[in-house]
Protein backbone atom coordinates (compact mmCIF):
# COMPACT_ATOMS: atom_id res chain seq x y z
CA UNK A 1 0.00 0.00 0.00
CA UNK A 2 2.99 2.27 -0.20
CA UNK A 3 1.41 4.01 -3.17
CA UNK A 4 -0.99 5.77 -0.85
CA UNK A 5 1.59 7.60 1.14
CA UNK A 6 5.15 7.12 0.02
CA UNK A 7 5.10 8.81 -3.32
CA UNK A 8 6.23 12.40 -3.31
CA UNK A 9 3.15 13.63 -5.07
CA UNK A 10 0.52 11.92 -2.99
CA UNK A 11 2.02 13.26 0.18
CA UNK A 12 1.25 16.72 -1.07
CA UNK A 13 -2.45 15.97 -0.89
CA UNK A 14 -3.45 18.15 1.96
CA UNK A 15 -6.84 16.97 3.09
CA UNK A 16 -7.59 13.81 4.91
CA UNK A 17 -10.65 13.19 2.81
CA UNK A 18 -8.73 13.54 -0.40
CA UNK A 19 -6.08 11.24 0.97
CA UNK A 20 -8.58 8.67 2.01
CA UNK A 21 -10.24 8.80 -1.38
CA UNK A 22 -6.91 8.42 -3.16
CA UNK A 23 -5.91 5.52 -0.98
CA UNK A 24 -9.25 3.84 -1.45
CA UNK A 25 -8.77 4.04 -5.19
CA UNK A 26 -5.38 2.40 -4.86
CA UNK A 27 -6.85 -0.25 -2.62
CA UNK A 28 -9.57 -1.00 -5.09
CA UNK A 29 -7.16 -1.16 -7.98
CA UNK A 30 -4.31 -2.95 -6.29
CA UNK A 31 -5.71 -5.45 -3.87
CA UNK A 32 -9.07 -6.28 -5.31
CA UNK A 33 -10.50 -9.29 -3.60
CA UNK A 34 -7.52 -9.76 -1.32
CA UNK A 35 -9.77 -10.10 1.68
CA UNK A 36 -11.64 -12.91 0.03
CA UNK A 37 -8.48 -14.77 -0.89
CA UNK A 38 -8.37 -18.15 0.76
CA UNK A 39 -5.30 -20.31 1.34
CA UNK A 40 -6.80 -23.01 -0.89
CA UNK A 41 -6.70 -20.62 -3.81
CA UNK A 42 -2.94 -20.41 -3.60
CA UNK A 43 -0.58 -22.94 -5.07
CA UNK A 44 2.00 -22.28 -2.39
CA UNK A 45 0.05 -22.24 0.83
CA UNK A 46 3.09 -22.43 3.04
CA UNK A 47 4.78 -19.44 1.49
CA UNK A 48 1.72 -17.22 1.88
CA UNK A 49 0.89 -16.36 5.45
CA UNK A 50 -2.82 -16.35 6.02
CA UNK A 51 -4.22 -12.93 6.67
CA UNK A 52 -5.99 -13.00 10.03
CA UNK A 53 -9.74 -12.68 9.94
CA UNK A 54 -11.00 -9.14 10.23
CA UNK A 55 -14.52 -7.75 10.00
CA UNK A 56 -15.26 -5.59 6.99
CA UNK A 57 -18.47 -4.22 8.50
CA UNK A 58 -19.14 -2.93 11.98
CA UNK A 59 -19.74 -5.91 14.30
CA UNK A 60 -19.17 -8.12 11.22
CA UNK A 61 -22.88 -7.56 10.57
CA UNK A 62 -22.59 -7.81 6.80
CA UNK A 63 -24.70 -4.63 6.64
CA UNK A 64 -23.26 -2.59 3.76
CA UNK A 65 -24.39 0.66 5.39
CA UNK A 66 -21.96 -0.22 8.18
CA UNK A 67 -19.02 -1.00 5.87
CA UNK A 68 -15.66 -0.14 7.40
CA UNK A 69 -13.04 1.68 5.42
CA UNK A 70 -10.45 -0.96 4.49
CA UNK A 71 -7.12 -0.52 6.26
CA UNK A 72 -3.85 0.20 4.57
CA UNK A 73 -1.58 -2.74 5.19
CA UNK A 74 2.18 -2.98 5.35
CA UNK A 75 4.28 -0.09 4.16
CA UNK A 76 6.30 2.30 6.18
CA UNK A 77 9.66 0.52 5.88
CA UNK A 78 12.91 2.16 4.83
CA UNK A 79 14.15 1.06 1.40
CA UNK A 80 17.15 -1.29 1.25
CA UNK A 81 20.47 0.50 1.53
CA UNK A 82 19.16 3.19 3.92
CA UNK A 83 21.39 4.42 6.73
CA UNK A 84 21.53 1.95 9.64
CA UNK A 85 19.33 2.62 12.67
CA UNK A 86 20.66 4.07 15.88
CA UNK A 87 20.69 1.25 18.46
CA UNK A 88 20.72 3.62 21.49
CA UNK A 89 17.43 2.66 23.16
CA UNK A 90 16.88 6.12 24.64
CA UNK A 91 17.72 8.11 21.54
CA UNK A 92 14.56 8.27 19.47
CA UNK A 93 15.66 11.19 17.30
CA UNK A 94 14.93 10.87 13.64
CA UNK A 95 12.05 10.17 11.33
CA UNK A 96 9.57 7.33 11.91
CA UNK A 97 6.66 6.07 9.84
CA UNK A 98 3.79 3.98 11.12
CA UNK A 99 3.16 0.64 9.47
CA UNK A 100 -0.35 0.29 8.10
CA UNK A 101 -3.29 2.52 8.82
CA UNK A 102 -6.37 1.40 10.69
CA UNK A 103 -9.52 3.48 10.39
CA UNK A 104 -10.99 1.95 13.53
CA UNK A 105 -8.71 2.09 16.57
CA UNK A 106 -10.15 -0.62 18.79
CA UNK A 107 -8.48 -3.46 20.64
CA UNK A 108 -8.15 -5.57 17.46
CA UNK A 109 -8.24 -4.92 13.70
CA UNK A 110 -11.77 -4.16 12.49
CA UNK A 111 -13.11 -4.04 16.04
CA UNK A 112 -14.44 -0.77 17.48
CA UNK A 113 -13.35 0.64 20.82
CA UNK A 114 -15.50 -0.67 23.68
CA UNK A 115 -17.89 2.27 23.45
CA UNK A 116 -20.85 2.64 25.76
CA UNK A 117 -24.16 2.03 23.92
CA UNK A 118 -24.93 5.72 23.40
CA UNK A 119 -21.54 6.31 21.77
CA UNK A 120 -21.67 3.09 19.77
CA UNK A 121 -24.90 4.42 18.25
CA UNK A 122 -23.12 7.65 17.34
CA UNK A 123 -20.32 5.63 15.70
CA UNK A 124 -22.93 3.71 13.69
CA UNK A 125 -24.50 6.99 12.56
CA UNK A 126 -21.14 8.32 11.47
CA UNK A 127 -20.25 5.17 9.55
CA UNK A 128 -23.65 5.21 7.84
CA UNK A 129 -23.22 8.88 6.90
CA UNK A 130 -19.80 8.08 5.46
CA UNK A 131 -21.22 5.22 3.41
CA UNK A 132 -23.96 7.51 2.10
CA UNK A 133 -21.23 9.82 0.81
CA UNK A 134 -21.97 12.58 3.32
CA UNK A 135 -19.44 12.02 6.07
CA UNK A 136 -19.57 14.18 9.17
CA UNK A 137 -17.13 17.08 8.84
CA UNK A 138 -14.58 15.92 11.37
CA UNK A 139 -11.85 18.10 12.81
CA UNK A 140 -9.11 17.28 10.32
CA UNK A 141 -11.44 18.02 7.41
CA UNK A 142 -11.77 21.53 8.80
CA UNK A 143 -8.01 21.97 9.12
CA UNK A 144 -8.27 21.48 12.85
CA UNK A 145 -6.31 18.78 14.63
CA UNK A 146 -6.55 15.04 14.07
CA UNK A 147 -6.73 14.72 17.81
CA UNK A 148 -5.44 11.75 19.78
CA UNK A 149 -4.86 8.84 19.50
CA UNK A 150 -5.85 9.24 15.83
CA UNK A 151 -2.85 11.47 15.04
CA UNK A 152 -0.43 8.66 15.86
CA UNK A 153 -2.14 6.50 13.22
CA UNK A 154 -1.78 9.01 10.42
CA UNK A 155 0.26 7.57 7.53
CA UNK A 156 2.78 10.38 7.39
CA UNK A 157 6.29 10.73 8.79
CA UNK A 158 6.85 11.74 12.40
CA UNK A 159 10.14 13.44 13.28
CA UNK A 160 11.20 13.07 16.90
CA UNK A 161 13.48 15.75 18.41
CA UNK A 162 15.02 15.35 21.86
CA UNK A 163 16.17 18.38 23.82
CA UNK A 164 16.74 18.73 27.58
CA UNK A 165 13.50 18.04 29.44
CA UNK A 166 11.52 17.56 26.25
CA UNK A 167 10.70 15.11 23.53
CA UNK A 168 8.98 16.74 20.59
CA UNK A 169 7.00 14.94 17.89
CA UNK A 170 6.89 16.93 14.67
CA UNK A 171 4.23 15.37 12.46
CA UNK A 172 4.31 16.03 8.76
CA UNK A 173 0.53 15.77 8.62
CA UNK A 174 -0.88 19.26 9.20
CA UNK A 175 2.45 20.07 10.91
CA UNK A 176 0.99 18.96 14.19
CA UNK A 177 3.35 19.33 17.15
CA UNK A 178 3.31 17.22 20.29
CA UNK A 179 5.42 18.50 23.17
CA UNK A 180 6.14 15.80 25.73
CA UNK A 181 7.48 17.26 28.95
CA UNK A 182 9.82 14.83 30.68
CA UNK A 183 9.83 13.98 34.37
CA UNK A 184 7.16 16.33 35.53
CA UNK A 185 3.51 15.87 36.50
CA UNK A 186 0.56 17.26 34.61
CA UNK A 187 -0.39 20.75 35.80
CA UNK A 188 -3.32 20.71 38.23
CA UNK A 189 -5.64 22.28 35.66
CA UNK A 190 -4.21 21.60 32.21
CA UNK A 191 -5.58 23.64 29.33
CA UNK A 192 -7.82 21.57 27.06
CA UNK A 193 -6.22 21.15 23.63
CA UNK A 194 -6.56 18.80 20.68
CA UNK A 195 -3.36 16.92 21.46
CA UNK A 196 -3.66 17.25 25.21
CA UNK A 197 -1.07 17.74 27.93
CA UNK A 198 1.66 15.13 27.60
CA UNK A 199 4.28 14.18 30.17
CA UNK A 200 6.90 11.48 29.72
CA UNK A 201 9.40 9.36 31.61
CA UNK A 202 11.75 6.50 30.90
CA UNK A 203 11.13 3.17 32.56
CA UNK A 204 14.18 1.18 31.57
CA UNK A 205 14.33 1.46 27.82
CA UNK A 206 10.61 2.23 27.47
CA UNK A 207 9.38 5.78 27.06
CA UNK A 208 6.04 6.19 28.80
CA UNK A 209 3.92 9.15 27.72
CA UNK A 210 0.82 10.09 29.68
CA UNK A 211 -1.69 12.42 28.02
CA UNK A 212 -4.82 14.11 29.41
CA UNK A 213 -6.99 17.19 28.73
CA UNK A 214 -7.88 16.37 25.13
CA UNK A 215 -10.50 18.42 23.30
CA UNK A 216 -13.62 16.31 22.77
CA UNK A 217 -14.33 17.65 19.28
CA UNK A 218 -11.84 15.16 17.84
CA UNK A 219 -12.48 11.44 17.45
CA UNK A 220 -10.50 8.46 18.67
CA UNK A 221 -10.26 7.19 15.11
CA UNK A 222 -11.16 7.98 11.51
CA UNK A 223 -14.48 6.14 11.62
CA UNK A 224 -15.63 8.44 14.42
CA UNK A 225 -15.40 6.78 17.81
CA UNK A 226 -16.17 9.42 20.42
CA UNK A 227 -14.10 10.43 23.37
CA UNK A 228 -14.62 12.97 26.11
CA UNK A 229 -12.23 15.49 27.65
CA UNK A 230 -11.58 12.79 30.26
CA UNK A 231 -9.80 10.68 27.67
CA UNK A 232 -6.56 9.39 29.18
CA UNK A 233 -3.86 7.90 26.98
CA UNK A 234 -0.74 6.02 27.98
CA UNK A 235 1.77 5.35 25.22
CA UNK A 236 4.68 2.99 25.70
CA UNK A 237 7.45 3.32 23.12
CA UNK A 238 10.32 0.85 22.88
CA UNK A 239 12.92 0.34 20.18
CA UNK A 240 12.95 -3.14 18.69
CA UNK A 241 14.95 -4.83 15.92
CA UNK A 242 18.10 -2.96 16.90
CA UNK A 243 16.37 0.38 16.47
CA UNK A 244 14.93 -0.36 13.04
CA UNK A 245 11.46 -0.10 14.52
CA UNK A 246 9.64 1.54 17.39
CA UNK A 247 6.92 -0.43 19.13
CA UNK A 248 4.00 1.58 20.44
CA UNK A 249 1.53 0.15 22.93
CA UNK A 250 -1.35 2.62 23.19
CA UNK A 251 -3.70 2.35 26.15
CA UNK A 252 -6.98 4.24 25.83
CA UNK A 253 -9.18 5.03 28.81
CA UNK A 254 -12.29 7.22 28.94
CA UNK A 255 -14.79 6.85 31.78
CA UNK A 256 -17.40 8.83 29.82
CA UNK A 257 -17.49 7.06 26.45
CA UNK A 258 -15.78 3.69 27.03
CA UNK A 259 -16.96 0.65 28.95
CA UNK A 260 -13.38 -0.15 29.88
CA UNK A 261 -9.80 0.69 28.98
CA UNK A 262 -8.14 -1.13 26.09
CA UNK A 263 -4.82 -1.24 24.30
CA UNK A 264 -3.49 -1.76 20.82
CA UNK A 265 -0.02 -2.20 19.36
CA UNK A 266 1.62 -0.42 16.45
CA UNK A 267 5.00 -0.51 14.75
CA UNK A 268 6.74 2.60 13.46
CA UNK A 269 9.66 2.13 11.11
CA UNK A 270 12.96 4.03 11.24
CA UNK A 271 13.10 6.16 8.10
CA UNK A 272 16.48 7.85 7.65
CA UNK A 273 15.64 8.27 3.97
CA UNK A 274 12.66 10.55 4.63
CA UNK A 275 12.70 14.30 5.17
CA UNK A 276 9.37 15.73 6.32
CA UNK A 277 7.71 17.87 3.70
CA UNK A 278 5.61 20.98 3.95
CA UNK A 279 1.91 20.22 4.45
CA UNK A 280 -0.50 23.14 4.42
CA UNK A 281 -4.05 21.97 5.04
CA UNK A 282 -5.43 25.49 4.64
CA UNK A 283 -4.18 25.61 1.05
CA UNK A 284 -6.59 22.94 -0.02
CA UNK A 285 -9.56 23.54 2.21
CA UNK A 286 -12.21 22.86 -0.40
CA UNK A 287 -14.36 20.84 1.94
CA UNK A 288 -15.66 23.62 4.10
CA UNK A 289 -18.65 22.17 5.91
CA UNK A 290 -22.17 23.20 4.94
CA UNK A 291 -24.54 22.85 7.87
CA UNK A 292 -22.08 20.49 9.50
CA UNK A 293 -21.90 18.16 6.51
CA UNK A 294 -18.89 17.92 4.26
CA UNK A 295 -19.75 18.44 0.62
CA UNK A 296 -17.11 17.42 -1.90
CA UNK A 297 -16.37 20.25 -4.28
CA UNK B 1 32.34 22.59 8.20
CA UNK B 2 34.83 25.21 9.24
CA UNK B 3 33.13 25.36 12.59
CA UNK B 4 33.98 21.78 13.45
CA UNK B 5 37.17 22.69 15.29
CA UNK B 6 35.63 25.64 17.11
CA UNK B 7 33.95 25.78 20.44
CA UNK B 8 30.36 24.59 20.52
CA UNK B 9 28.00 27.07 18.86
CA UNK B 10 25.82 29.19 21.13
CA UNK B 11 22.72 27.36 22.31
CA UNK B 12 19.67 29.08 20.92
CA UNK B 13 17.23 26.42 22.17
CA UNK B 14 14.30 28.05 23.89
CA UNK B 15 11.31 30.30 23.34
CA UNK B 16 11.72 33.75 21.76
CA UNK B 17 9.51 36.73 20.87
CA UNK B 18 10.11 39.46 18.33
CA UNK B 19 10.66 42.97 19.75
CA UNK B 20 8.69 45.86 18.21
CA UNK B 21 7.80 44.25 14.88
CA UNK B 22 7.21 46.82 12.13
CA UNK B 23 4.03 46.93 10.06
CA UNK B 24 6.02 47.81 6.92
CA UNK B 25 9.59 46.66 6.35
CA UNK B 26 12.24 49.22 5.47
CA UNK B 27 15.93 48.89 4.74
CA UNK B 28 18.20 49.52 7.72
CA UNK B 29 19.17 52.95 6.37
CA UNK B 30 15.50 54.01 6.48
CA UNK B 31 15.16 54.34 2.70
CA UNK B 32 12.16 53.00 0.84
CA UNK B 33 12.22 49.37 -0.34
CA UNK B 34 13.76 49.38 -3.86
CA UNK B 35 10.70 48.06 -5.67
CA UNK B 36 10.79 47.30 -9.37
CA UNK B 37 7.97 48.99 -11.37
CA UNK B 38 5.82 45.86 -11.59
CA UNK B 39 6.23 45.08 -7.89
CA UNK B 40 5.46 48.71 -7.05
CA UNK B 41 2.21 48.48 -9.00
CA UNK B 42 1.24 45.36 -7.08
CA UNK B 43 2.22 46.94 -3.77
CA UNK B 44 0.10 49.99 -4.52
CA UNK B 45 -2.86 47.72 -5.29
CA UNK B 46 -2.40 46.11 -1.88
CA UNK B 47 -2.19 49.49 -0.14
CA UNK B 48 -5.32 50.71 -1.92
CA UNK B 49 -7.25 47.55 -1.08
CA UNK B 50 -6.18 47.72 2.57
CA UNK B 51 -7.30 51.35 2.69
CA UNK B 52 -10.76 50.17 1.56
CA UNK B 53 -10.73 47.55 4.30
CA UNK B 54 -10.22 44.73 1.79
CA UNK B 55 -7.44 42.42 2.91
CA UNK B 56 -8.35 39.55 0.60
CA UNK B 57 -4.87 39.88 -0.94
CA UNK B 58 -3.50 38.64 2.37
CA UNK B 59 -3.60 34.84 2.75
CA UNK B 60 -3.00 35.16 6.49
CA UNK B 61 -6.61 36.27 6.81
CA UNK B 62 -7.51 32.75 5.60
CA UNK B 63 -4.97 30.99 7.84
CA UNK B 64 -2.46 30.52 5.05
CA UNK B 65 1.19 30.73 6.11
CA UNK B 66 2.64 34.24 6.18
CA UNK B 67 5.72 33.16 4.27
CA UNK B 68 9.14 34.64 4.89
CA UNK B 69 10.40 37.01 6.11
CA UNK B 70 6.94 38.01 7.34
CA UNK B 71 6.72 35.03 9.69
CA UNK B 72 9.87 36.31 11.41
CA UNK B 73 7.97 39.45 12.44
CA UNK B 74 4.74 37.82 13.59
CA UNK B 75 4.12 39.06 17.11
CA UNK B 76 3.76 35.63 18.70
CA UNK B 77 6.45 33.52 20.39
CA UNK B 78 8.36 30.78 18.63
CA UNK B 79 10.66 28.06 19.78
CA UNK B 80 14.12 27.16 18.55
CA UNK B 81 15.29 23.57 18.97
CA UNK B 82 18.97 23.48 18.12
CA UNK B 83 20.32 20.07 17.17
CA UNK B 84 23.60 19.10 15.49
CA UNK B 85 22.19 18.58 12.00
CA UNK B 86 19.01 20.63 12.01
CA UNK B 87 17.88 23.84 13.66
CA UNK B 88 14.11 23.77 14.14
CA UNK B 89 11.97 26.86 14.45
CA UNK B 90 8.46 26.08 15.67
CA UNK B 91 6.15 29.07 15.63
CA UNK B 92 3.16 29.44 17.88
CA UNK B 93 1.30 30.84 14.85
CA UNK B 94 -0.70 27.87 13.61
CA UNK B 95 2.15 25.55 14.72
CA UNK B 96 4.22 26.38 11.65
CA UNK B 97 7.57 24.59 11.57
CA UNK B 98 10.80 25.48 9.82
CA UNK B 99 13.84 23.27 9.48
CA UNK B 100 17.25 24.67 8.59
CA UNK B 101 19.63 21.89 7.61
CA UNK B 102 23.22 22.40 8.75
CA UNK B 103 26.10 21.62 6.45
CA UNK B 104 23.97 21.42 3.31
CA UNK B 105 23.70 23.49 0.17
CA UNK B 106 20.51 24.93 -1.23
CA UNK B 107 19.17 22.84 -4.09
CA UNK B 108 19.55 24.53 -7.49
CA UNK B 109 15.85 24.33 -8.23
CA UNK B 110 13.96 24.04 -4.96
CA UNK B 111 10.23 23.37 -5.23
CA UNK B 112 8.15 26.44 -4.39
CA UNK B 113 6.87 26.18 -0.83
CA UNK B 114 5.12 28.52 1.58
CA UNK B 115 8.12 28.60 3.90
CA UNK B 116 10.84 27.73 1.41
CA UNK B 117 13.79 25.44 1.84
CA UNK B 118 16.48 26.44 4.33
CA UNK B 119 20.09 25.52 4.99
CA UNK B 120 22.15 26.77 7.92
CA UNK B 121 25.76 27.35 8.85
CA UNK B 122 27.66 28.94 11.66
CA UNK B 123 29.77 31.93 10.67
CA UNK B 124 31.74 32.26 13.90
CA UNK B 125 29.05 32.76 16.50
CA UNK B 126 26.51 33.98 13.95
CA UNK B 127 23.89 31.57 12.67
CA UNK B 128 23.38 32.11 8.96
CA UNK B 129 20.33 30.63 7.24
CA UNK B 130 19.93 30.75 3.48
CA UNK B 131 16.50 30.05 2.02
CA UNK B 132 15.04 29.71 -1.44
CA UNK B 133 12.16 27.85 -3.05
CA UNK B 134 9.32 30.18 -2.12
CA UNK B 135 5.95 30.40 -3.80
CA UNK B 136 4.77 33.91 -4.66
CA UNK B 137 1.50 33.67 -2.71
CA UNK B 138 2.84 35.38 0.40
CA UNK B 139 3.89 38.91 1.32
CA UNK B 140 7.08 40.24 2.82
CA UNK B 141 5.26 42.22 5.51
CA UNK B 142 1.87 43.15 6.92
CA UNK B 143 1.69 46.20 4.67
CA UNK B 144 1.70 44.02 1.57
CA UNK B 145 5.17 44.21 0.02
CA UNK B 146 5.18 41.54 -2.68
CA UNK B 147 7.85 39.09 -3.75
CA UNK B 148 8.34 36.62 -6.54
CA UNK B 149 9.39 32.97 -6.64
CA UNK B 150 12.93 34.25 -7.22
CA UNK B 151 13.12 35.41 -3.59
CA UNK B 152 16.22 34.36 -1.70
CA UNK B 153 16.46 35.20 1.95
CA UNK B 154 19.54 35.28 4.16
CA UNK B 155 18.99 35.42 7.91
CA UNK B 156 21.82 36.18 10.30
CA UNK B 157 21.24 35.64 14.03
CA UNK B 158 23.65 36.55 16.78
CA UNK B 159 23.13 35.93 20.48
CA UNK B 160 23.70 39.00 22.65
CA UNK B 161 26.45 38.85 25.23
CA UNK B 162 23.97 38.39 28.06
CA UNK B 163 22.31 35.55 26.16
CA UNK B 164 18.88 37.20 26.43
CA UNK B 165 18.52 38.68 22.98
CA UNK B 166 18.98 37.57 19.42
CA UNK B 167 19.99 40.31 17.03
CA UNK B 168 19.11 39.53 13.47
CA UNK B 169 19.52 40.89 9.97
CA UNK B 170 17.57 39.59 7.04
CA UNK B 171 18.64 40.22 3.47
CA UNK B 172 15.95 40.10 0.81
CA UNK B 173 17.23 39.29 -2.66
CA UNK B 174 14.49 39.13 -5.28
CA UNK B 175 15.63 40.65 -8.58
CA UNK B 176 12.13 40.40 -10.04
CA UNK B 177 10.61 42.52 -7.29
CA UNK B 178 13.49 44.66 -5.99
CA UNK B 179 16.23 46.47 -7.89
CA UNK B 180 18.88 45.42 -5.36
CA UNK B 181 19.19 43.22 -2.28
CA UNK B 182 18.17 45.04 0.87
CA UNK B 183 18.57 44.28 4.54
CA UNK B 184 16.25 44.70 7.50
CA UNK B 185 16.94 44.43 11.19
CA UNK B 186 15.08 42.45 13.86
CA UNK B 187 15.49 41.72 17.52
CA UNK B 188 14.18 38.87 19.64
CA UNK B 189 14.00 38.40 23.39
CA UNK B 190 14.09 35.14 25.31
CA UNK B 191 10.88 34.08 27.01
CA UNK B 192 12.07 31.90 29.85
CA UNK B 193 9.32 29.74 31.33
CA UNK B 194 6.89 30.40 28.47
CA UNK B 195 5.42 27.21 27.04
CA UNK B 196 3.95 27.53 23.58
CA UNK B 197 0.27 26.58 23.64
CA UNK B 198 -1.37 24.61 20.86
CA UNK B 199 -2.87 26.94 18.28
CA UNK B 200 -5.08 26.12 15.31
CA UNK B 201 -5.69 29.18 13.18
CA UNK B 202 -8.92 27.76 11.76
CA UNK B 203 -10.26 27.36 15.27
CA UNK B 204 -9.64 31.01 16.05
CA UNK B 205 -11.11 32.01 12.69
CA UNK B 206 -14.26 29.99 13.32
CA UNK B 207 -14.74 31.77 16.61
CA UNK B 208 -14.66 35.10 14.79
CA UNK B 209 -16.67 33.81 11.78
CA UNK B 210 -19.33 31.69 13.47
CA UNK B 211 -20.92 30.64 10.18
CA UNK B 212 -17.78 28.69 9.41
CA UNK B 213 -17.67 29.97 5.86
CA UNK B 214 -14.58 31.67 4.55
Amino acid sequence: MSGCHSSHGMRRVALGLSLAAGCLAVLAAGTGGADQQTPAASTSDRAQPQRPFRPTTLFNSGDPTLALTPPLLGGGRAPPGSAPPNPDPRDLEGVWWVQGYEYLLGPAPGVPPPLKPKYMQILEQRIRAKNRGTPEADTETQCLSHGMPRLMESPYPIEIVQTPGRITFLHEVAHEVRRIWMNRPHPPHPRISFLGDSVGRWQGDTLIVDTVAIDDRSFIDDEGSSHSTRLHLVERYRKIDGGAALELIMTVEDPVTLEHAYSYRRILHWRPDVRPEEYICEENNRNAPVNGITVAK
Amino acid sequence: MAGAARAAPPDLTGVWSVVDPPHALRPIDGSAPPLTPSARALYEQHLAAAARGDRSFDGMTRCLPPGLPRLLFVNQPFEILERPKVIYFIYQLNRLPRRAYLGEQLPDDADPLWLGYSVARWDGDTLVIDSAGFNDLTLLDDAGLPHSEALRLTERYRLSRDGRHLDARFTIDDPKSYTRPWTVRARYVRRPGYEIPEEFCMDALRRTHPAGHL
